[in-house]
């Protein structure tokens, strides 16, 4: 007899189970997905212990047909796409096929379903992968999944899960995305006895996010929305003598993102509050960490994140989902087209809105001492994990959201605006059409003007110019007023940014100002130093350095830009090489030309401890509200902070 | 020194103030050591002494005083200074009371200030009589004027944050430089007392305290003198100390450029009014201005992307080849300020990367003055 043997279906959905279910949290995914995917308006998600001993996920979707319900449970049965051309243009978020057989194959599942079409619902146990008992039952339309003991028969994953609080602030993260990502939609998460979340539908996502983090989060946060064509990207088309006799140039879908950045005075210390949905679809990609990242350069300090929410929405024959069994990952067609128009979106909003760092926010946001933007799930006493976070930034809204909740609570889908109801309902890929996009623009337009009003009365930093100055504090911070209260401005960080867009400006047009030395001066390397110098010596040339190796240790520098002298020109030099150092792989030249430019900047900038006359510093706070980022200096550090009038007036109860 | 528990003097308020103006300069304005923000008072022989100390630098000054006890206290300096100058003429009376104490009583004024023990005060080094050099007050005055503003403003790389005094039979010379420019004044036809060379590097602070008490005083000469760390001026009965520099001043003679060939004679007021006006338009941050020398022309121009831009024209013979050179024009200003006595400056050149040289054209007295700029590149 042979060795080798086909597995029995049980064995090959265990063993589907592994990619797909790794934790309670995969399976809430996959459920909640296909509750949106249902069209579902109403989203219950209950768990126990973390979700080991029971998940249940309520929804009031299209349901399923009876024998559809017994069809679901077997391999790759989906109704989500047909061929494998649907998969070029999914627009559900599930498709594979494999979420139930092998969630069923790991837990004690229990199903109570009815769509509308059909007068009862039905009721189905099965239990690792069997089916132990189908009846009817009496329910709205709908379906109703309790997953209890999972991975009951697989012992050596079930030791593999952490902690109940781990394993449920995983749900709730999940929970939060997608309850993010779709505003109208109503969401709760309860785990227990306490509701971890209650979401209410609600028109805008500047609401839902109140709602799931707060007020406090929502003012830190910019709105952003920008559009583009994908005509700009260029797409490539078959070469004329391959085409097909009816071939149509495929029309341009539009690439639209919407969303919130946080102000850079709000920093992470990891990515993990960086969420990016592509048509509502989380994911983690590299690419767009990266354009995030960039966007934030020279705004926050390196090893600083910022608080990102972002939906990205693209035709689906622009993204391909089908990466992972987990779907976290995708992969664009137009890779650089979507992170240039990410990173630049980001820029330019934080260009426009200008935040200013009100003071005492800034004092709290310190990167260490705050979490990541994830809920905390322990509202029980009890010590917080380690990497639990503090009490301040719990959950919030519980103890005022339901009373909101329970007032909707027997209307759910009454607010709910139809078109994107429809929008959700689409199983099959559509196109979207041009009539939709524009209303989808309109609303995103509408979402961001309203937005901005609400913006105007925070903290920007456009009423810089406005700004008189009062006089030093300590020779080293510059104190200013104007109509919106008390600023006080880092004299060094607030030169350093004028200066260091003033050097890129210049180098962009290749005009830097150069000052030739009257004796050069002598720099001593490091021996590993030479060559580092040699790969950046042309770069440095380019900003106004003329130095050549004098000996084989030594750089003499015999014409420094403007503006660094001395001491500083030493340092400056031993700094920008100390970097490119650390950095391992090349960096990039644009990276390089900003460091470089940031350096400069840094080492000519006025220094604290600085007496500054009224004059200078009238100068000073003139040509920092010229500049693109006011906010931060180059290195990421905040430069203007505001007590507000109102905050003033408020701490001296005349309000 | 033994602690004095008493002293009582009578001193002339217009005498005191002059004094007391003199010695402000050194006086420590941050109160780090608190005893330093305080004056030493001594009273002996018909003179009260008044001392003052940075640590760095000090200065020692005397006035005459009618001296009814001998002793010594502290006084807080900037009070006593601003009470003083508020009094009307007359006699003030000083006196040491318990706890530090000082009474000071003019007329129906009567003031007590809170001093601090005389046994706090550091000591101050004592003039070496025997290395004394006798300098012209004026020629010394002159020099500082035309080099003092070259010195580095930085603190940091000393060597250059202060001025190289030459001593030689026969002149002197002065020399401070920043990096990007250098001034160099010779005086010739001195006599002075001192075998083969001297030379010392004189601090930018002390510099330019020597520069207000030379020019507050109207003695002819003053006595220099220096040891390992220190160097002393006393000018009149006025003695002024300052901690040397340590390090090696950069070997200048090596940048004196040799073969500028190409050169303009411009008057000195015409120069001035083109760059104070074109200036305006340089950016702010470089001052830059280009000198275009063209046949029997200077024009000197400006732009900036902020402001706009800007051109004069001078009318100069010039036959040399076109150039045309870039440079700060605060640079070119503080020169110009600085010999501003002359009528007309000689401006030498030879390319746009190459120091350029500056000079006053009257040559009639015995200082040779030059001024050694770097262009930039623009």
């Amino acid at each position: 007899m042979g060795r080798i043997r086909i597995l029995s279906d049980q064995v090959a959905n265990q063993i589907a189970a592994g990619e797909v279910v790794e934790r309670p949290a995969s399976v809430v995914k996959e459920l909640l997905e296909n509750a949106l995917d249902a069209g579902a308006n109403r989203i219950r998600v209950d768990v126990e212990a973390g979700g080991r001993k029971l998940i249940r996920i309520e929804d009031d979707g299209c349901g399923m047909l009876r024998d559809d319900a017994l069809l679901a449970f077997e391999r790759h049965a989906t109704s989500k796409i047909r061929s494998s051309d649907d998969l070029l243009s999914l627009a559900t978020l599930g498709f594979r096929g494999e979420a139930l057989p092998s969630i069923a194959s790991v837990a004690r599942v229990h199903l109570t379903t009815r769509s509308a079409e059909e007068p009862v619902g039905m009721e189905l146990e099965i239990a690792g992968g069997k089916i132990l008992r189908t009846a009817d039952v009496a329910m709205p339309p709908g379906a109703t999944f309790v997953i209890r003991d999972l991975f009951f028969n697989t012992p050596a994953r079930r030791k593999f899960l952490k902690s109940e609080q781990t394993e449920l602030s995983h749900i709730a993260a999940l929970v939060t995305h997608y309850a993010l990502a779709h505003p109208e939609k109503h969401f709760e998460l309860h785990s227990t006895a306490n509701a971890l979340l209650q979401a209410p539908p609600v028109q805008k996502i500047s609401e839902r996010v109140y709602q799931v983090f707060g007020s406090e989060v929502l003012e830190q946060l910019v709105p952003i929305a920008a559009e583009t064509s994908f005509a700009h990207a260029g797409i490539p088309e078959p070469p004329p003598w391959k085409r097909e006799p009816d071939w149509q140039p495929q029309a341009p879908g539009a690439l639209r993102l919407h969303g919130f950045v946080s102000r850079p005075e709000m920093q992470k210390l990891n990515r993990n509050s960086i969420y990016f949905f592509v048509n509502r679809r989380l994911i983690r990609d590299r690419l767009m960490q990266h354009a995030i990242t960039e966007a934030y350069r020279n705004i926050l300090p390196p090893t600083s994140f910022p608080v990102v929410l972002l939906f990205l929405e693209m035709p689906p024959e622009e993204v391909d989902v089908n990466v992972h069994p987990a779907k976290t990952e995708v992969r664009f067609r137009q890779q650089s087209f979507i992170h240039d128009f990410v990173r630049d979106s980001v820029r330019n909003v934080m260009v426009k809105a200008r935040p200013a760092a009100s003071f005492l926010t800034a004092l709290t946001s310190n990167p260490v001492m705050t979490p990541a933007l994830v809920p905390d799930v322990s509202p029980m006493p009890g010590p917080p994990e380690k990497d639990g976070m503090p009490p301040e930034a719990r959950w919030r809204d519980s103890d005022v959201i339901p009373t909101r909740a329970d007032a909707e609570y027997f209307s759910p889908a009454a607010s709910v605006p139809p078109p994107q109801q429809e929008q959700a309902m689409s199983f099959v890929a559509q196109p979207i059409e041009a009539e939709d996009a524009a209303n989808a623009a309109s609303a995103l337009d509408a979402d961001a003007t309203n937005a901005d009003t609400e913006n105007a009365s925070g903290a920007t930093l456009h009423s810089l110019d406005s700004l008189r100055a009062l006089g030093q504090l300590r020779d080293s911070f510059i104190l200013a007023v104007n109509a919106e209260g008390l600023w006080i401005v880092d004299q060094h960080v607030a030169h350093e940014r004028v200066l260091f867009e003033k050097i890129l400006r210049e180098r962009q047009v290749e005009q830097v100002q150069r000052q030739r030395l009257l004796m050069p001066v002598l720099i001593d390397l490091k021996p590993e130093q030479m060559p580092l110098f040699a790969a950046i010596a042309e770069e440095l040339e380019r900003n106004g350095f003329e130095a050549e190796p004098f000996g084989p240790r030594t750089l003499a520098v015999k014409a420094a830009p403007v503006g660094l002298e001395g001491r500083e020109l030493e340092r400056m030099v031993q700094e920008v090489l100390e970097q490119t150092e650390r950095e391992e792989q090349a960096a990039n030249l644009e990276t390089l030309r900003a460091r470089i430019a940031a350096s400069i900047a840094c080492h000519a900038a006025i220094k604290i401890n600085t007496p500054l006359e009224a004059t200078k510093m009238e100068w000073l706070l003139a040509e920092l509200a010229k500049t693109e980022h006011p906010t931060s200096c180059p290195h990421g550090r905040p430069i203007a902070l505001r007590y507000s009038l109102k905050d003033i007036q408020r701490a001296f109860q005349r309000i | 020194m033994v602690e004095s528990t008493e002293m009582e003097i009578s001193v002339n308020r217009q005498q005191l103030l002059r004094e007391l103006t003199a010695t402000q300069g050194v006086v420590e304005r941050k109160t780090t050591i608190p005893i330093l923000s305080n004056f030493l008072l001594e009273a002996q022989d018909g003179r009260l002494t008044i001392t003052a100390t940075d640590l760095d630098q000090s200065i020692r000054t005397s006035c005459e005083a009618k001296v009814k006890k001998a002793g010594a206290c502290t006084v807080p300096a900037r009070k006593l200074y601003d009470y003083i100058k508020l009094l009307p003429e007359g006699e003030i009376n000083i006196k040491l009371m318990e706890n530090h104490w000082v009474q000071i009583r003019m007329g129906r004024s009567n003031t007590k200030m809170v001093g601090m023990a005389r046994a706090n005060f550091p000591q101050v080094p004592q003039f070496p009589e025997a290395s004394a050099i006798r300098l012209s007050s004026a020629s010394l005055r002159a020099m500082i004027n035309k080099t003092i503003f070259a010195i580095a403003n930085e603190e940091s790389r000393y060597t250059l944050n202060g001025a190289l005094l030459t001593l030689k039979d026969g002149g002197m010379i002065l020399v401070a430089t920043d990096g990007h420019r250098l001034a160099h004044i010779e005086k010739t036809g001195e006599t002075l007392n001192v075998s083969g060379e001297k030379k010392v590097l004189i601090p930018r602070k002390a510099l330019s305290e020597l520069q207000s008490l030379l020019s507050a005083s109207d003695a002819e000469f003053l006595d220099f003198a220096d040891d390992e760390q220190t160097l002393y001026f006393r000018i009149g009965g006025c003695l002024l100390t300052s901690r040397k520099l340590t390090g090696q001043f950069p070997n200048y003679e090596a940048v004196l450029p040799r073969d500028n060939n190409k050169f303009v004679i411009v008057r000195t007021e015409e120069l001035m009014g083109c760059i104070q006006r074109v200036a305006q338009f340089a950016d702010e941050r470089s001052g830059a201005i280009k000198m275009r020398f063209e046949q029997n022309e200077l024009k000197i121009s400006s732009s900036s992307t902020d402001a706009g831009e800007s051109e004069d024209t001078i009318e100069t013979p010039y036959s040399n080849d076109p150039l045309v050179v870039g440079f700060n024009s605060v640079y070119m200003v503080d020169f110009l300020k600085a010999v501003s006595h002359a009528s007309e400056v000689r401006l030498e050149f030879k390319d746009a990367q190459s120091a350029g040289q500056m000079r006053p054209e009257d040559t009639s007295d015995d200082f040779k003055y030059r001024y050694i700029l770097m262009p930039m590149r623009i």
